[in-house]
């Protein structure tokens, strides 16, 4: 087994691993400091997958951003809604844990359909373009396709994005600001 | 199996590095704080004291491990290791001389920004960790402002990369200097490719980003949590903040890391906008200044120094400013560099096109 193949099984291993632990844990902090190293496991999955730019963003969004917001949000609640979080519905047919199987099912569905449609039966896309040798190479400089291509092809998703973004900010600093006492 | 050792043995040798630099850093620290108060300093272990922080770190190696009784075991333990080791991955890209750097990677800056941030999970796990209302208060406190201030470093430090077009670190340095392939222009009418020094640093390059540095400069000493922006370890409010219940090896930790993160934003500083390792003597008629002063170990020597001044400049920063409050540090970042980093950013567009391409 090569370097390269050890290290993909061990960082598929620590997110698998870690989202479970997360999902079980009674803790609810240790859980969300754990989920940071799922979403480091997954940041270097991505490596693998040539997405070396998706990967930093992941770290930089994620666990510097949302990790640290949901952490936020965990302190500054108060004790009787996380008491009542924890405690949650008892056994295995609670209402929960019913619909979380389902979900779990069907997402494992749809992964294993695409498995079996790209994997196995490989689409002719995909074969065509390798043999027009149309890949993306570990030493090709990925970011500068993404510039190319968010300025033109995808120029509109990418301004619908920075929009909707806007939208958000003007709506955090509208819940932030201080209403005027009325008298 | 050489390939492995030698990342290995570049590894411990940074590690090596980034410990001496902290003990010679915190005997500077402890001197230039004597100098500013008009005191000695430390003057007992060695000649002027120069053995002081050599007998503090041995004194902390020695100590033993304590957690406080109620805190979260796993947590208190993780954080310093966190903590240091966000930083210390920061230095994977970081170039020092031509050709020279731990690895060369096309995503450079972005990497060693994202992994710096990773540092704030670090801070809020000491502060829950150790299960202290001080701890607990200045890692909240340490974190907000860590978020806040990396907005106006980051625009500042986008605002540097839109004029050189690159994000890789080595190729930023390249392009600030005699080796470069392409046409540098000092003011943006003085071609100086050939003339290289000071002339063709970033910051002269495009007039604008001495006001990016300035915004950089400040908000990275916020990201340090340093003086005046210490409000996360503010002895009079908070004890020490997040690693109040840390002693010995671990509270070892978190000075390395605090230290390591000054070194490691002043390199960036000095990589973006003062040329990193270029030197700053420019090639005058037969002198060629510039052409004699560059190659490895004067690559090592000018990035060492440049780095070093701004370490030395934070240093005195913290012992003459006082501590801000925090809806002053608030709106600082808000109100002032951010808007002002944005307009660097709109500057830096328009510079590019208007003034390097037309």
């Amino acid at each position: 087994m090569s370097l390269n193949l050890l290290l993909f099984y061990l960082l598929a291993f620590t997110a698998v691993g870690s989202a479970l632990l997360i999902v079980s844990m009674k803790n609810l902090v240790r859980s969300l400091f754990l989920f940071f190293v799922t979403l480091f496991a997954v940041a270097g999955l991505y490596v693998f997958a040539l997405a070396d730019f998706v990967a930093v963003t992941q770290v930089i969004v994620y666990v510097g951003g949302v990790l640290v917001l949901m952490l936020f949000a965990f302190m500054l609640s108060n004790k009787v809604l996380l008491s009542d979080l924890q405690s949650g519905v008892k056994g295995v047919f609670g209402m929960p844990s019913w619909q979380a199987g389902i979900i779990a099912i069907s997402f494992f569905t749809m992964l294993l359909s695409v498995v079996w449609q790209v994997a196995i039966n490989e689409p002719q896309w995909i074969t065509e373009a390798k043999q027009q040798q149309l890949l993306i190479r570990y030493q090709d400089n990925t970011i500068h396709h993404l510039g190319i291509n968010l300025m033109t092809r995808y120029v509109l998703p990418f301004e619908v994005v920075s929009v909707f973004l806007m939208m958000a900010l003007m709506g955090a600093a509208h819940l932030a600001r201080k209403e005027n006492q009325e008298p | 199996m050489s390939f492995y050792v030698i990342y290995v043995l570049v590894a411990v040798l940074l590690f090596a590095f980034l410990a001496g630099f902290t003990l010679f850093a915190v005997y500077a620290e402890r001197k230039v704080a004597g100098f500013v108060q008009d005191r000695l300093g430390p003057m007992e272990t060695g000649k002027f004291g120069s053995l002081q922080t050599i007998a503090d770190i041995l004194k902390l190696l020695q100590k033993e491990f304590i957690s406080p009784a109620n805190a979260d075991k796993i947590l208190f333990a993780a954080a310093p290791v966190v903590v240091f080791v966000a930083v210390y991955l920061g230095f994977a890209a970081m170039p020092w001389a031509p050709d020279v750097a731990p690895a060369a990677l096309n995503l450079g800056l972005f990497y060693v920004i994202a992994i710096i941030s990773v540092e704030a999970v670090g801070v809020l796990m000491a502060g829950w960790g150790s299960n202290n209302k001080f701890a607990l208060l200045g890692s909240l406190r340490s974190v907000a402002q860590i978020i806040s201030y990396e907005i106006p470093a980051g625009l500042a430090l986008i605002a540097a990369v839109m004029i050189t077009q690159t994000l890789d670190m080595q190729e930023l340095t390249v392009n600030q200097g005699i080796l470069t392939n392409e046409r540098l222009l000092f003011l943006g009418f003085w071609d100086v490719s050939e003339i290289g020094g000071f002339f063709a640093w970033n910051i002269f390059q495009a007039p604008h980003l001495i006001l990016a540095y300035v915004i950089y400069f400040i908000a990275s000493l916020a990201e340090c949590n340093r003086a005046p922006f210490d409000i996360p370890e503010a002895e009079s409010e908070l004890v020490s903040g997040y690693h109040t219940e840390y002693g010995g090896l671990r509270f070892a930790f978190f000075f390395l890391a605090e230290y390591c993160l000054m070194f490691l934003v002043s390199m960036i500083g000095v990589v973006l906008f003062l040329g990193g390792w270029n030197s700053p003597l420019p090639n005058i008629g037969a002198w060629k200044l510039a052409t004699w002063t560059t190659g490895m170990a004067w690559g090592i020597f000018w990035v060492l120094a440049k780095t070093l001044l701004i370490v030395g400049i934070q240093i005195l920063i913290r012992w003459t400013l006082p501590r801000l409050r925090v809806d002053q540090l608030m709106s600082l970042s808000w109100k002032v560099l951010t808007p002002l980093a944005f307009l660097c950013m709109v500057i830096s567009g328009i510079w590019r096109i208007m003034v390097m391409v037309g």
